[in-house]
């Protein structure tokens, strides 16, 4: 199907093209398919970019990797059940007690705590990159509050239009199950013994560049958008929201707020955006949240380190999709290759996020890379290493033409009883050359994700080809 | 379904918004017609200004001609009520309540936003403003079908209406209040002229020309102009017509005592006006006394389902 796809572009041409991408573009614009960013002290809702050239995937990868994926957050939530429970991977020796001491998303608020069938990582994303030797690596995991999924449907809509001859033909795997699956997991979430529960997404509000996907979602799932000013804790510890009839209890509620702004009772006192007594409701059982405060403390680059050997440890498999090898400076061995090759590794301090602090050892100055082996020294416990990966790229429409142009995939995951990953997921694309930044308020575009199941049409997808650079995060979760 | 005051509040802002942007388009629409029947008027463009609202002051350094007044009420970003503004409010009050709406409703207000924040300005000017109005009015227009055709009849359809019609009540007592009792008030002799075609525009600004005349039947007559207006609860734009519209969808509402008390209530200050009808300054007076009984109307809402 690659090649036909490419043949159809050049039987298309480019006039052809860009014709559909405006079509596309105008789309977008008049559907109110933004984000927002802010930019001269000033919010700005802009409209979605996006690139009409879909991102192929071979349908039998992608079940693997779908596997790979369901199996890593398994792992993960065994990991976070743990680690405010019993530690048994701390006594076992599998995970350093002290990596927890340092982490900025660990609450000690959560321990004892039991959520449903022990998950605490309901939604997540996972960033994924094909390498250089073609093949996808997670490169970070995603398990606070994520964001992106509703581009994936929006973009799949977009592109059913721009390339109906394609749909016609293919057998091309629909994304739009998502928000009924998201739907279904979060009904389970509900206290026991609540029928038809009332569901609600919970927002930061409209200056949240995330703002329209939370929107998106509430309408998709037939939930209430909620703010914090709309909800309200009991005195019998249940949550309610002030509806034009009075007070009506909430028994799920999918935030889409940072935790430590979900309860100033609870957290940071100077919260405007949470509810306070949330955790106590929580805690008592009287309200599911998805995902549980407290699961940040598995998304963090050193924790990252141990995600193959939880799901060893946990589940007694091997991992079916690997991490980006890293190495820990906490250890002897590790740290001393660190600082023996740092201009051909990408260092990264674990406890900062949006991209600050990492340095990329082959463009790095002398003194730059002097400085970095110096704080590795002094807190070695704050740094991880990795290669210098060679991302992949794939054909963006853009000024001169068709070229080729890099990009990184965000599929989302769901984990309840049961397991569920999107048919792909987002993809970003670096639209200016060369650059590795595919976030979309730097400058980065989008493409539709087709996870393609004619085996015969198939041809291996097209890897990296130009030598490049691990890629800048800036934290746009 | 439960609905959340905050939504309530917002759906009916977005509704108030959008119907007064339709207004004041229809409203200058109409005066720039009649007006080009009158060549060297433009210095009597000052009182749309006053129509657009209370509290409204032109800029100390505009004139009062009419590209000045029409930038003021069609452009000025710094003019809560010009129907860029109002478009945008109603925008910015949907956009966080989208998911209460049929997905088409909002694609039709984002739209009109888009079309009016790059148009707006370079429609000033009496010769493209006609085209841009006319689009504004449609749009508004096609959103209330969207509305009609696809949307449950549920709270948030009531709050909308709710939201329209207390708007637009609002604007045909501002029409009156200004513009017709200005013409009663002119000594007679003075009107005779145009008299006809200035009572001809206040109808048009209601659109309620051609339904004015298939009612009365008779030739133009100020009195009956302003009657038809206050009172014919079968014609939709009439202040009696959009308070009987609030009753109705009130009645569907929870626990909308208060509510049908103070919609009563303006009833009561509506027929009070009576007598006005063909006396200038005291229908000045008597508009004023409705537009506070619609304000207390507005109040006691936000007090019944917003903040309890």
């Amino acid at each position: 199907m690659a090649n036909e796809i490419i043949s159809l572009l050049h039987r298309l041409g480019i006039d052809e093209l860009r014709e559909r991408q405006r079509v596309s573009d105008l789309e977008i614009l008049t559907m109110g398919i933004s984000f927002t960013v802010y930019s001269d002290g000033e919010n700005i809702d802009r409209a979605w970019p996006f690139d009409i050239i879909p991102r192929l995937i071979p349908g039998d990868e992608w079940s693997q990797v779908e596997r790979g994926l369901a199996q890593r957050l398994r792992a993960l939530n065994h990991f976070i059940d743990d680690i405010y429970n019993d530690r048994r991977i701390i006594a076992d020796g599998v995970f350093p007690a002290d990596l927890l001491d340092d982490s900025t998303n660990y609450r000690p608020e959560c321990e004892g705590i039991h959520p449903k069938f022990g998950v605490w990582a309901h939604i997540s994303g996972s960033d994924l990159v094909r390498a250089g030797d073609g093949q996808l690596y997670v490169l970070e995991d995603n398990l606070r509050v994520p964001s992106g999924v509703s581009y994936v449907l929006e973009n799949r809509g977009v592109a059913k239009r721009a390339f109906p001859e394609l749909f016609e033909r293919h057998q091309i795997r629909p994304v739009d199950a998502y928000t009924d699956e998201l739907n279904k997991l979060l009904m389970s979430l509900a206290p026991d013994g609540r029928l038809d529960p009332m569901i609600v997404v919970l927002t930061p509000g409209i200056f949240n560049s995330a703002y329209f996907e939370h929107s998106f979602l509430a309408q998709r799932m037939g939930a209430e958008l909620v703010e914090g000013q709309d909800l309200v804790v009991g005195d019998d510890d249940c949550v309610y929201m002030k509806t034009i009839q009075g007070l009506e209890r909430v028994d799920v509620i999918y935030r889409r707020i940072d935790d430590l702004f979900i309860d100033p009772e609870a957290f940071n006192p100077e919260s405007m955006l949470g509810v306070a007594g949330l955790m106590r409701a929580w805690k008592a059982g009287n309200v599911g949240i998805a995902n549980a405060p407290g699961a940040g403390v598995a998304d963090d680059k050193c924790v990252y380190a141990w995600v193959p050997d939880m799901v060893r440890y946990y589940l007694g498999e091997e991992p079916l999709i690997p991490n980006v090898p890293t190495f820990r400076c906490m250890y002897d061995d590790e740290r001393d290759h660190v600082l023996a090759h740092l201009d051909e590794l990408v260092l990264k301090p674990a406890n900062e996020s949006g991209g600050y602090g990492i340095v990329i050892g082959n463009r790095a100055t002398d003194e730059e890379l002097a400085a970095a082996a110096e704080a590795i020294r002094a807190d070695p416990r704050n740094w991880v290493a990795q290669p210098i990966l060679d991302l992949s790229t794939a054909p963006t429409l853009v000024e001169d033409g068709i070229e080729p142009r890099h990009l990184d995939l965000r599929p989302f995951i769901l984990t309840g009883r049961e397991s569920y990953v999107t048919a792909g997921g987002l993809t970003r694309v670096a639209l200016t050359k060369g650059s590795l930044i595919v976030n979309s308020s730097q400058g980065g575009g989008s493409k539709d994700t087709w996870i393609v199941d004619d085996p015969a049409d198939l041809h291996p997808p097209a890897v990296g080809s130009e030598r490049n650079q691990q890629q800048h995060r800036d934290g746009d979760r | 379904m439960a609905l959340l005051s905050r939504v309530a509040d917002r759906v009916y802002w977005s509704a108030r918004y959008m119907e007064r942007a339709e207004d004041s388009a229809r409203v200058l629409r109409a005066y720039g017609d009649v007006l080009a029947d009158m060549p060297g008027a433009s210095q009597r463009w000052r009182p749309l200004v006053s129509i657009s609202g209370s509290n409204v002051e032109l800029p100390a350094v505009a004139g009062s001609d009419e590209t000045q007044v029409a930038q003021f009420l069609i452009a000025d970003r710094e003019h809560p009520n010009s129907i860029a503004m109002s478009v945008d409010a109603s925008r910015e009050n949907l956009r966080t309540c989208r998911e209460v709406l049929p997905r088409e409703a909002w694609q039709t207000v984002n739209d009109l936003s888009i079309y009016v924040r790059g148009a707006a300005v370079t429609s000033v000017e009496r010769r493209r403003r006609d085209r841009f109005l006319g689009r504004v009015i449609d749009e508004s227009r096609r959103l209330d079908g969207v509305l009609q055709s696809s949307m449950t009849r549920d709270e948030v359809f009531e709050m909308w209406r709710l939201g329209r019609y207390i708007e637009r009540a609002d604007m045909t007592t501002r029409v009156l209040g200004v513009r017709a009792a200005t013409l009663l008030q002119l000594p007679p002799g003075a009107v005779d002229e145009f008299g006809e075609v200035q009572w001809m525009s206040v109808l048009r600004s209601l659109s309620a020309l051609q339904m004015y005349q298939r009612a009365t039947k008779g030739p133009i007559d100020g009195p009956s102009v302003v009657r038809f207006l206050l009172f014919n609860h079968r014609f939709p734009r009439s202040v009696a017509g959009c308070l009987a519209e609030m009753r109705s969808s009130a009645l569907r509402m929870p626990n909308h005592a208060t509510v049908l008390g103070a919609i009563e209530t303006t009833e009561r200050e509506l027929r009070r006006s009576r007598p006005a009808a063909d006396d200038g300054e005291a229908l000045d007076a008597a508009m004023d006394a409705v537009q506070l009984a619609l304000s207390r109307l507005d109040a006691t809402l936000h007090e019944q389902y917003v903040v309890h």
